[in-house]
C-alpha cells in the first residue's frame, strides 16, 4: 500500500505539470518557434544544393538536426506526441471538475463573497413582505436560469446566463486533440504520390518523397489518360487542364472520366488530383542548315527527353522540353499590352567536339512584327542557363528552301565581288544570287523584302559557331499528365475536430457566463436586499447589462417601498 | 452599419420592431433563395455562369421566392408570438445587411458611368471607372486618418465628426469599388475571365482596409472609443499608400485566373482570412492607443482626458482578438478543405499553411494568458502589437520571401 501510494505521489506532480496552462503556453510558442525554421529553409530540395548553400559544416550540422526535412523528424514529432499528452492531461483533469460545476453550482451566496462583488447595490424596505419582493424580482429576472435557496432569514435568488461557457473549453480542447489524432491518422494510414501518364499510355505506381527519399507505391487500380488538353486565355495563360481518364481495374475498365483542377476524380477510397502536366516525349523534327558552304539541309528526329546524335560530326542535341505556344507581350513597357503567340518551341542542348554546350529554343514560325516577316529567330544560352536566354535573329523565313539557297548563292557573289563600295556590292550579288534561284531577271512578289531578310541573315549566320543551325520543322505533340493519387482516413476525423474547433471557440469567446444574487433578509417587518453580479467574461457588456437590470430593479424596489404591490 | 442611424426618428423606426424584423428575414430568405439557386437551380454552380443566372431570370425567382417567403414567415411568426420581434440578432443584422445593400445599389449606379464595352480592352485597362472610385476611397481614408489624428489635439472641435463621417464614406467607396470591379472582371475576353475581386494582393487589400474600418467603427460607435481611430486608421493609411505602389508597378490590373484559384472556396477562405487579419489590426490599434495612453500618463499630459480609459483599451484589443480569432481558424480551416481539393491533401506544411499556423499559435497563446492566467494591461498591449506584426509576415512577407504553393497573391 504505502509503496503504490508513494508512486502516485510521485506521478501527481508530473501530471499537474502536463496538463498545466503554463506547459501549454510554452508549448504553443515552442511550436510556433520551430515552425518558423521550416518555412525560412526550403524543405526537401536537392541535397547537392544545400551543400552548395551552406558549406560542409552547417549542412552537416542541419542535416543530423533533420532540418531539410523538418517536419517529420522525431523531434517535431515527438513535439506534436507531447502536445497530445499535455491536452489528454488537461482534460481529464478539468472537464469532471467543470462538468460538476456546471451541474450544482450553489444558490446560496457567503458573506466574505459578496464583499469581492464589483457589482452591488443596496435596499431597505419597510413594511413589504420578503415574499412580495422574491415575486417582482422573479418577474424582472424571467429571462434568466433562476434557482432559489432559503436558509434562516435569508432567500437567495441566484440567477445565470450563458452557463454552458464551459463547454467552449471542453470543446475547443477536445477538437484539438481530435484534429491532431486525424493527423496522425492521415500520415499513418494514408498515402499521397505523384503519377505521370503519358497520353495514351498507363500507369499504376504512385512516387513519394520519403524523408530525402523517393518511393514507389502500388495502387490497386491502374490509370489510362485518353486525353489531356489545355485552355488558355488569349493573353497565353493557362485557363483549364483537363484530362480524361479510365480506371482499368482487374484488366476492366470500369470507370472513364474527366478531371479537372479542383475537381478530382475518387475511385475505391483514392482521389485522383489534376496536379500538372508536362510533355509527354513529343516527336520533335528539325531541319538542319548546314554551315560548311555545300547549302544542304540535312534532318534530324527525336523524341523529348532523347537525345539525337549526328554521328558524322559527333554532335548530339539533346530534347529537354517542347512547347506549342508561346505568348508574349510585344508592347513596350507602359504601352497598352499587345499579346501574341510565337508558335510552337523545342528546346535543346547541343554539344559537340570542340564546342561549347548550348542551350537552344528554336521556334518553328518566322517571327511577324507590325505585320512584317522579319524571319526565324532561335534563343540561345551560351552558358547554358536559361535564365540568360538571348534572342537570335536569323533573319531568314526558314519555310522557304528558297530563301536558304537565296543566301548561300549571295554568300558565294559577296566573296567575288570586288568593288570598295560596300552598298553596291551587295546589289550586285544580290542580283545575281536572284538570278540564280529564280531565273534571269525573274523576280517573286516581295523580293525587297526577302533581299531585306537576306541583308540580316548575312550578318549573323555565317558566324554562329556551329556547323549547323538545328531549326524546328515538325512536331506530333504528346502530352503526359501528372496526377496526385491520395488516400486519407484521417481526413473526416479532422473536419469534424475543426467543426468542433469552431463551435466552441465561439462558445468560449462569446458566450459569457453571467451570474446575479438578489439576496433578501427578513427582519421583522423589513426586509433588506442586497443584489451582486459577475461576469467571468466581457465586461464592458456586463457593465452595461447589470445597469440595465439594476436600473430597473431599482424603479421595482421603489415602487415596491411606496406600497403599491404587484 | 449606418452611421446615422441614432439621430433621426425615422432611421430609428426602421431599425426598431416589425420593419426590421421583416426586413431581416427577407434578407436571409435572399440568401438562402441564392443558396439554393447555385445548388439546385438553373445549370448549377459553374465558376463564370453563376453570376449571369443571379442577376437573370432564375436569379429574379429565386433570390424573389426566397425574400418573399422570408418576409412572410416572418409576419406570420411575429404576429404569432410578438415577442419574437425584439430579439437581439435581427435589430443587430439588419443595419449590416442594409448596408451590402447599399453597396450593391451604389455599385449599380456606378456602373452608368462605366466607358462602353468597346472602349474597354482586357490589354488597356486604364479607363476602367472602378479605378476612379478606389483612388476616391484612398483620398478619404487619408482624408479620416489626418482627421482623427487631429482629433487627440483638437477633442472638441467638428474635426471628430468629420473623422468618422469620411471613414464611412470610405468604407462605402471601398466596398462599391471592389463590387464594380467584379462587374469590371466581366467586360472583357467575353466575359470569359470575370471572377471576384479576392484573386490579388492589390484587390485583397481594399477588401482589408473596409473590414478594419468596419470593425473599428463598430467599436467606435458602441464604446465611444475615438481616440483609437488615430491608430488605426493610421494603420490602413500606411496600407493606402502601399496599395497605391502596387498600382504603380502594374498590379492593380484586372488578371484571368489560374486554374487552382477557379473555385468556390477561394470567395470564402479569402474574405475569411482578412476577417481575421482586419480584426488583429483593430487589436493592434488598441494596443498602440494603450501603450500611448501609458505614455502620455507617465509625462502627465493633458491629452490622456481623450483616450478611453486604459482598461476599456485593454477591452478593446481582446474584443477584437475575440472576432478575429474565430474568424481566423474558420479561414484556416477552409484553407485547409481548399487544399484537400486542389492538392490532395489539406496540410502540406507550405510555408503559407505554416505561418497560418504560427499566427493562430501567438494569438492562442494570448487568450491563454489573458483568459486563464488573468495578465493584462501593458504586456498584452505588446502583444496585440508584435502578434500584428508576425500576421504582416504572414500575408505580405511569406510571399514577397518564402516560396511555396500559394502562387496566389505572390508580387513579381
Ligand atoms: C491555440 C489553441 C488554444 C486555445 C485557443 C486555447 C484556449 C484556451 C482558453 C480560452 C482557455 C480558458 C478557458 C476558460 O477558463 O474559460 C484555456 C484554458 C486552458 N488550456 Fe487552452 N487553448 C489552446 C490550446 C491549449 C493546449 C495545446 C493546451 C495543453 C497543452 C491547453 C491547455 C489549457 C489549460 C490547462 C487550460 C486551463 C483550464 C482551466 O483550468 O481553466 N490549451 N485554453
Amino acid at each position: 500500500m504505502p509503496a503504490m501510494s508513494n508512486s502516485t505521489d510521485y506521478l501527481k506532480p508530473i501530471l499537474l505539470r502536463l496538463g498545466s496552462m503554463s506547459l501549454a503556453i510554452t508549448l504553443l510558442t515552442v511550436l510556433a518557434l520551430a515552425s518558423v525554421i521550416g518555412t525560412v529553409l526550403l524543405q526537401n530540395q536537392d541535397q547537392a544544393d544545400y551543400l552548395q548553400q551552406f558549406g560542409p559544416i552547417w549542412y552537416w550540422v542541419f542535416r543530423s538536426l533533420g532540418l531539410f526535412d523538418m517536419y517529420h523528424t522525431w523531434w517535431f514529432l515527438s513535439l506534436l506526441g507531447f502536445l497530445m499528452l499535455s491536452l489528454s492531461v488537461c482534460l481529464w483533469r478539468n472537464v469532471p471538475r467543470f462538468l460538476k460545476e456546471m451541474r450544482g453550482s450553489k444558490v446560496a451566496l457567503s458573506d466574505s463573497a459578496m464583499k469581492h462583488m464589483k457589482y452591488s447595490r443596496h435596499w431597505d424596505l419597510k413594511g413589504t413582505s420578503a415574499d412580495n419582493v422574491l415575486l417582482v424580482a422573479k418577474e424582472r429576472l424571467k429571462e434568466w436560469r433562476i434557482r432559489e435557496e432559503q436558509r434562516g432569514d435569508v432567500s437567495y435568488i441566484r440567477a445565470d446566463k450563458g452557463k454552458y461557457h464551459k463547454w467552449g473549453y471542453i470543446c475547443v480542447h477536445s477538437a484539438m486533440l481530435v484534429i491532431l489524432i486525424g493527423g496522425w491518422m492521415s500520415v499513418q494510414f494514408g498515402f499521397r504520390g505523384n503519377m505521370n501518364v503519358g497520353v495514351g499510355s498507363k500507369e499504376s505506381e504512385i512516387s513519394f518523397l520519403k524523408g530525402t527519399s523517393t518511393e514507389y507505391m502500388k495502387m490497386p487500380f491502374e490509370v489510362r489518360c485518353n486525353d489531356f488538353s489545355i485552355d488558355f486565355y488569349p493573353n497565353g495563360m493557362p485557363k483549364e487542364f483537363k484530362s480524361n481518364l479510365t480506371i482499368i481495374d482487374d484488366g476492366k475498365e470500369v470507370l472513364t472520366s474527366d478531371i479537372i483542377v479542383n475537381e478530382p476524380l475518387y475511385y475505391k477510397g483514392v482521389r485522383i488530383y489534376q496536379a500538372s502536366f508536362g510533355d509527354g516525349g513529343s516527336n520533335i523534327h528539325l531541319k538542319l542548315l548546314k554551315l560548311d558552304g555545300s547549302g544542304d539541309i540535312d534532318s534530324a528526329e527525336a523524341k523529348v527527353y532523347t537525345t539525337f546524335k549526328d554521328e558524322a560530326t559527333g554532335i548530339t542535341l539533346e530534347m529537354t522540353d517542347f512547347r506549342p505556344h508561346n505568348v508574349e507581350n510585344m508592347a513596350e513597357a507602359g504601352k497598352a499590352k499587345d499579346f501574341q503567340d510565337l508558335g510552337p518551341s523545342v528546346d535543346f542542348v547541343m554539344r559537340g567536339p570542340g564546342l561549347k554546350p548550348v542551350k537552344i529554343r528554336s521556334f518553328m514560325d518566322a517571327f511577324e512584327l507590325n505585320g512584317e516577316n522579319r524571319g526565324n529567330f532561335m534563343q540561345v544560352s551560351f552558358s547554358g542557363n536559361t535564365q540568360e536566354f538571348e534572342s537570335v535573329a536569323l533573319g531568314l523565313d526558314m519555310s522557304n528552301p528558297q530563301e536558304w539557297e537565296l543566301l548561300q548563292r549571295f554568300i558565294v557573289h559577296l566573296a567575288g565581288a570586288n568593288l570598295k563600295n560596300q552598298q553596291k556590292a551587295n546589289m550586285q550579288a544580290f542580283k545575281a544570287a536572284m538570278d540564280d534561284v529564280f531565273g534571269k531577271d525573274k523576280r517573286p512578289d516581295n523580293f525587297q523584302a526577302m533581299a531585306m531578310r537576306v541583308l540580316q541573315a548575312v550578318q549573323v549566320i555565317p558566324r554562329l559557331p556551329w556547323p549547323y543551325i538545328p531549326v524546328l520543322d515538325d512536331y506530333d505533340q504528346k502530352y503526359y499528365t501528372g496526377l496526385q493519387l491520395a488516400e486519407d482516413p484521417g481526413m473526416n476525423v479532422v473536419w469534424t475536430g475543426s467543426a468542433l474547433l469552431v463551435m466552441g471557440l465561439c462558445i468560449m469567446l462569446y458566450v459569457s457566463h453571467r451570474k446575479l444574487w438578489l439576496i433578501v433578509r427578513r427582519k421583522g417587518n423589513d426586509v433588506s436586499i442586497s443584489f451582486v453580479g459577475l461576469s467571468n467574461r466581457n465586461p464592458l457588456n456586463f457593465d452595461r447589462e447589470f445597469n440595465e437590470i439594476l436600473s430597473l430593479m431599482d424603479d421595482d424596489m421603489q415602487q415596491l417601498k411606496k406600497g403599491d404591490a404587484v | 452599419m449606418t452611421a446615422i442611424a441614432e439621430s433621426n426618428g425615422l432611421w430609428e423606426s426602421m431599425y426598431q420592431g416589425r420593419t426590421a424584423f421583416v426586413r431581416y428575414w427577407a434578407y436571409i430568405g435572399l440568401m438562402l433563395g441564392a443558396v439554393g439557386l447555385a445548388m439546385f437551380g438553373g445549370d448549377g454552380y459553374t465558376e463564370n455562369g453563376y453570376i449571369f443566372q443571379l442577376v437573370g431570370q432564375d436569379g429574379l425567382m429565386w433570390l424573389g421566392t426566397g425574400a418573399l417567403l422570408g418576409a412572410g414567415l416572418a409576419i406570420g411568426a411575429s404576429m404569432l408570438r410578438p415577442e419574437m420581434i425584439d430579439g437581439y440578432i435581427p435589430k443587430m443584422m439588419v443595419s449590416w445587411f442594409d448596408g451590402g445593400a447599399l453597396m450593391l445599389v451604389l455599385m449599380g449606379l456606378l456602373t452608368l458611368l462605366e466607358p462602353t464595352a468597346a472602349m474597354v480592352s482586357y490589354e488597356d485597362q486604364t479607363n476602367l471607372f472602378a479605378a476612379n472610385v478606389i483612388m476616391t476611397m484612398n483620398v478619404l481614408f487619408l482624408f479620416s486618418a489626418i482627421c482623427y489624428i487631429a482629433y487627440l489635439f483638437a477633442p472638441d472641435s467638428f474635426i471628430g465628426s468629420m473623422a468618422t463621417a469620411t471613414a464611412w464614406a470610405a468604407l462605402y467607396a471601398g466596398g462599391s469599388a471592389l463590387l464594380l470591379r467584379w462587374y469590371e472582371s466581366y467586360l472583357f475576353m467575353d466575359g470569359e475571365i470575370g471572377h471576384a475581386p479576392v484573386s490579388n494582393i492589390y484587390e485583397v487589400f481594399i477588401l482589408l482596409f473596409c473590414i478594419v474600418t468596419i470593425i473599428y467603427l463598430q467599436w467606435e460607435k458602441r464604446y465611444e472609443a475615438k481616440a483609437m481611430g488615430a491608430f488605426v486608421m493610421a494603420l490602413v493609411a500606411a496600407g493606402v499608400f502601399f496599395s497605391i505602389w502596387l498600382e504603380s508597378v502594374g498590379q492593380a490590373e484586372i488578371k484571368p485566373l489560374v486554374p487552382a484559384l477557379q473555385s468556390y472556396w477561394m470567395k470564402i477562405h479569402v474574405p475569411m482570412n482578412f476577417v481575421g487579419y482586419g480584426a488583429f489590426a483593430v487589436a493592434c490599434g488598441a494596443g498602440m492607443a494603450y501603450l500611448t495612453r501609458m505614455w502620455l500618463e507617465a509625462r502627465n499630459s493633458k491629452m490622456v482626458r481623450v483616450f478611453p480609459s486604459l482598461e476599456q483599451l485593454d477591452q478593446l484589443a481582446y474584443k477584437s482578438v475575440a472576432v478575429g480569432f474565430p474568424a481566423f481558424t474558420l479561414a484556416t480551416i477552409l484553407g485547409a478543405a481548399w487544399a484537400a481539393e486542389a492538392w490532395g491533401g489539406y496540410w502540406s506544411w507550405d510555408p503559407k499553411e505554416t505561418w497560418a499556423l504560427i499566427v493562430w499559435l501567438v494569438y492562442g497563446a494570448y487568450l491563454h494568458v489573458r483568459i486563464s492566467h488573468g495578465w493584462h494591461g501593458k504586456t498584452l498591449a505588446w502583444w496585440t502589437v508584435i502578434a500584428f506584426l508576425v500576421t504582416v509576415f504572414c500575408f505580405l512577407g511569406v510571399n514577397m520571401y518564402l516560396a511555396g504553393l500559394h502562387s496566389y497573391g505572390r508580387l513579381s
